[in-house]
């Protein structure tokens, strides 16, 4: 009987999608070793090429000039390491998760590898727009890089309410409380410090965490810098405020 | 021996410089072979997004990477912010694949792609700790050897390298490898080994060859140590028989170049007597349309690339081109990878082509090369073009929906007049004219003509290499004549430098005595000069001051066709006889007809190298 069900369900389900075409893949991520040091675009070229290795079904756009039918999460910024990234690939044919992801996982860079893969529903919004909350952890190394010492810089930094940060020669200036919807926690290892830092992204723009510890650190004075950033997670926040994973 | 890895040294500077992804290696494709026996570490002597899509290095990382005990890895120069990094950390360059040293290689392969990186093989060196000249590199140092197109009158580079591989490496380079093991495996001494690699079939060993000068003035270069009187380039018989790289790098970084390439032809003898390409990689050599099928379908699923395309030196004089146009666009069908054709042949099978490759999709743009404005001078350069060819060819691709062609065009050519260089102003306005009757009326406003024009520079083993290049001062008037004549609505006129250009003659055609120029110009700071924001001709006019060199008595002047030319122990496979023969055609304005469908024209390859013509039909297009 269960597995009846199972088979009436994932059928339906089949069918929902054959309505329009094509199946929509998502496909989590993470960004690692030494390809941090890519480009958001030098990631999404490596993975479309990966995705075509793969020999996937993909779809193309109509147009002019067709391309795979693709989108992307947040950007990272060079030097940035991501945990949990994500992208969704449309394809043409339905295949099992698994067996795309076995096939994805031989055809992409290893620090890029893919480590899930799951279909959504079409209708569901953009991962660019969804994804409105992330977490990092930036490291910091130096003489005075102890967690007390880092706490304390931050706490005066965030305690002034808003941060001017100047970006390709304009200030731009973000309001720290909505930015930050968590305080941040600092915690030492091996030496160095790490600071958690969830931070609210908007269409208007986002707050770079190594921007936000590296001011503090030098607002405080403290002989230590920056030395690795990373997006530990990205969450979906939902109309009544909770914060949901991509998949 | 593990190689020393220099990645936690260089991670570290990454935040600092511009693009690190130039640094990183871990690309889909990259060989790491681990340390093997033998390790060679191949150069470009550009940035990383210059040189990545080089074919030849990509041809050469293949066939080593497949040698047992061979290890072949990649480096490139970096940027200057990195470089001075570096320096400042005394990181010395590094390979791409380990991270390793390059001075720990056994062999340091550079290529030379153009006259302009010259600077840049001395930063690699100095920059790799390795002694810039071959005469201070002792025991424990890398061969250095040199290779590519300029490696046809290499004399100015001669200095800086153990040895130059003249020609073709695919078969030559295992070659050396061998010989150099086998040296290694004897214990044999570096002068033992250079006379061992100078006995290697296309290998030029510069030490074993001086200089002679009667009176101060050059008198010819000389075999010493039982080298060969004359090297000559090697050059591979069955091009089809050999498989190209399928599964090569695929970078990250947004390079030039950034697709597929998969060569289909090698060697042009249309026989333009400017053109030193097509003069020394001569017999044309095509592969079928079976062998660039299976190789377009291997190399798209192995890389993922989303664009092919077919290179050479003149891609639309395929035999089979169309046929192979046409499988390809079967098989690409909706998967929304196009492809790529360079430069076009000036008639309108080049555009049906261009329409083929296109499909409904994007027509970004159509290059066409006429390199001259008149008749007369299309015949001195044996440019087989009419200009009914042109306007034919025009007049197709607007018909067909393009809205903007690129003309090239060359000025300074032998017994160029004022009226060719306001000639090609007149024929420019032609072509806008028949472009515009060929738009529909609203769409007439978009029309773009691009025209680039180049100077002329004469080069070693072609029919003009014994012509003056004009000077500065008459470039820059012609210049301003050719503004003059050209439309100004609806054409984009670009130049080539005329500064570089110069220089680029100098170093052409120059001999030995370039070499000292080339390292004050280094030491005086010059390198990427092939980069505009980076070029001097101050920097290097002073070098060639201080070395006592006259730049004009180089690059300006005619030489006597029986006089002593610095490559002259250097040989492409030509007759001399020939070139001097093209030549007084050329004078004459008499053209030559293309030997690979007209019968042959006496340029003596074949016999001189043992090989021939081999085309995938019988008939061109």
């Amino acid at each position: 009987m269960k597995s009846a069900m199972n088979l009436r369900s994932r059928f339906v389900w089949r069918v929902i999608r054959v309505a329009n075409g094509e199946f929509r893949l998502r496909i989590h991520y993470h960004k690692a070793g030494r390809l941090r040091w890519l480009s958001h675009l030098e990631v999404l070229h490596a993975l479309e090429r990966a995705v075509r290795r793969a020999g996937l079904a993909y779809a193309v756009t109509q147009g002019f000039s067709p391309h795979m039918k693709v989108a992307f999460g947040p950007a990272l910024p060079v030097g940035t390491a991501g945990d949990n990234e994500y992208y969704d690939v449309w394809l043409t044919r339905y295949t099992e998760a698994s067996e795309v992801l076995s096939s994805l996982r031989d055809s992409t860079p290893h620090d890029l590898a893919p480590l899930g893969a799951k279909y959504v529903g079409d209708s569901e919004p953009s991962l660019g727009a969804a994804i409105t909350i992330a977490v990092y952890r930036v490291t910091v190394a130096g003489e005075e890089s102890t967690s007390s010492q880092v706490r304390m810089a931050l706490e005066s930094l965030v305690g002034l309410g808003s941060l001017t940060v100047q970006r390709k020669g304009k200030d731009k200036v973000f309001d720290l409380a909505r930015s930050l919807p968590k305080e941040a926690c600092v915690s030492e290892k091996d030496g160095r410090s790490e600071v958690e830092i969830v931070v609210r992204m908007g269409p208007e723009g986002s707050l770079r965490p190594e921007v936000l510890v590296s001011q503090a650190l030098s607002h405080a004075s403290l002989d230590a810098t920056v030395s690795h950033t990373t997006r530990t997670d990205t969450f979906i926040e939902t109309t009544e405020g909770n914060w949901a994973r991509p998949v | 021996m593990t190689p020393a890895d220099l990645w936690p040294r260089i991670e570290p500077l990454l935040n600092r410089v511009e693009r690190p992804s130039r640094y990183v290696d871990r690309e889909w494709g990259a060989c790491h072979s681990g340390d093997a026996e033998y390790r060679a570490v191949l150069v470009y002597p550009d940035t990383y997004e210059i040189g990545q899509a080089n074919q030849a290095i990509a041809i050469l990382y293949a066939i080593l990477n497949t040698l047992p005990d061979v290890a072949a890895e990649r480096a490139y120069l970096p940027w200057a912010d990195m470089s001075a990094l570096m320096r400042e950390a005394a990181i010395p360059l590094f390979s791409l694949e380990s991270c390793a040293p390059l001075g720990g290689f056994d062999l340091v392969g550079i290529t030379l792609p153009y006259e302009l990186s010259y600077s840049n093989v001395l930063e690699t060196l100095d920059l790799a700790d390795i002694p810039l000249r071959a005469v201070d590199r002792g025991e424990g140092d890398p061969l250095v050897i040199g290779g590519g197109p300029c490696a046809f009158n290499p004399e100015p580079v001669a200095a800086f390298f153990d040895a130059i591989l003249i020609g073709e490496g695919e078969e030559a380079l295992v070659e050396i490898v061998a010989a150099h093991r086998s040296a290694k495996a004897r214990g044999a001494s570096r002068g033992e080994t250079l006379r061992q690699l100078s006995q290697v079939a296309g290998v030029y060993v510069p030490s074993l060859y001086v200089e002679r000068r009667a009176d101060g003035i050059f008198a010819g270069v000389e075999a010493i140590g039982g080298a060969p009187t004359v090297v000559v380039k090697r050059v591979v018989a069955d091009f089809d028989a050999l498989e190209p790289p399928t599964c090569g790098v695929v970078p990250f970084m947004d390079v030039v170049h950034d697709r597929f390439g998969i060569e289909v032809l090698r060697g042009c003898t249309r026989g333009c007597r400017f053109c030193q390409a097509g003069m020394v990689y001569r017999p044309v050599r095509e592969r079928t349309p079976d062998s660039i099928m299976r190789a377009a379908v291997a190399g798209l699923a192995c890389t993922g690339y989303d664009e092919i395309s077919l290179t050479s030196l003149s891609t639309t004089d395929h035999s089979q081109l169309e046929e192979v146009l046409r499988r390809l666009s079967r098989r690409l069908a909706g998967s929304g990878v196009s492809v790529s054709l360079p430069s076009l042949r000036v008639d309108s099978f080049g555009v049906e082509m261009a329409r083929l490759v296109a499909g409904g999709g994007k027509k970004s743009g159509l290059t066409f090369a006429p390199e001259a404005g008149t008749q007369r001078m299309r015949d001195v350069v044996n440019k087989n073009v009419s200009e009914d060819d042109l306007l034919g060819a025009v007049q197709r691709a607007f018909e067909a929906g393009w809205r903007r062609v690129k003309l090239y065009f060359m000025i300074g050519l032998p017994t160029e007049t004022d009226s060719d260089v306001v000639g090609i102003g007149e024929l420019v306005t032609r072509v806008l004219a028949v472009a515009k009757a060929a738009t529909p009326p609203n769409a007439r406003g978009s029309v773009r003509i691009a025209v680039s024009v180049s100077t002329f520079i004469p080069k070693a083993h072609t029919p003009f290499q014994w012509e003056p290049q004009i000077p500065l001062a008459e470039v820059r008037r012609r210049q301003t004549l050719l503004r003059e004549s050209m439309p100004r609505k609806g054409v984009e006129l670009h130049w080539h430098d005329s500064d570089v250009s110069f220089l680029e003659g100098v170093m052409a055609r120059g001999g030995r005595e370039i070499a000292d120029v080339i390292e004050t110009a280094w030491r005086a700071g010059a390198r990427f000069d092939a980069w505009t924001e980076c070029f001097s001709l101050q920097t290097w006019l002073d070098a060639l001051a201080n070395n006592g060199v006259d730049p004009s008595a180089v690059a300006n002047r005619e030489r006597l066709v029986d006089e002593p030319l610095p490559w002259d122990h250097l040989s492409a496979g030509l007759d001399r006889g020939f070139l001097v023969a093209e030549r007084e055609r050329a004078l004459v304005a008499t053209v030559t007809p293309d030997c690979s469908f007209e019968g042959c024209t006496g340029c003596e390859v074949c016999d001189e190298l043992a090989v021939e013509i081999r085309l995938a039909g019988d008939s061109r297009g």
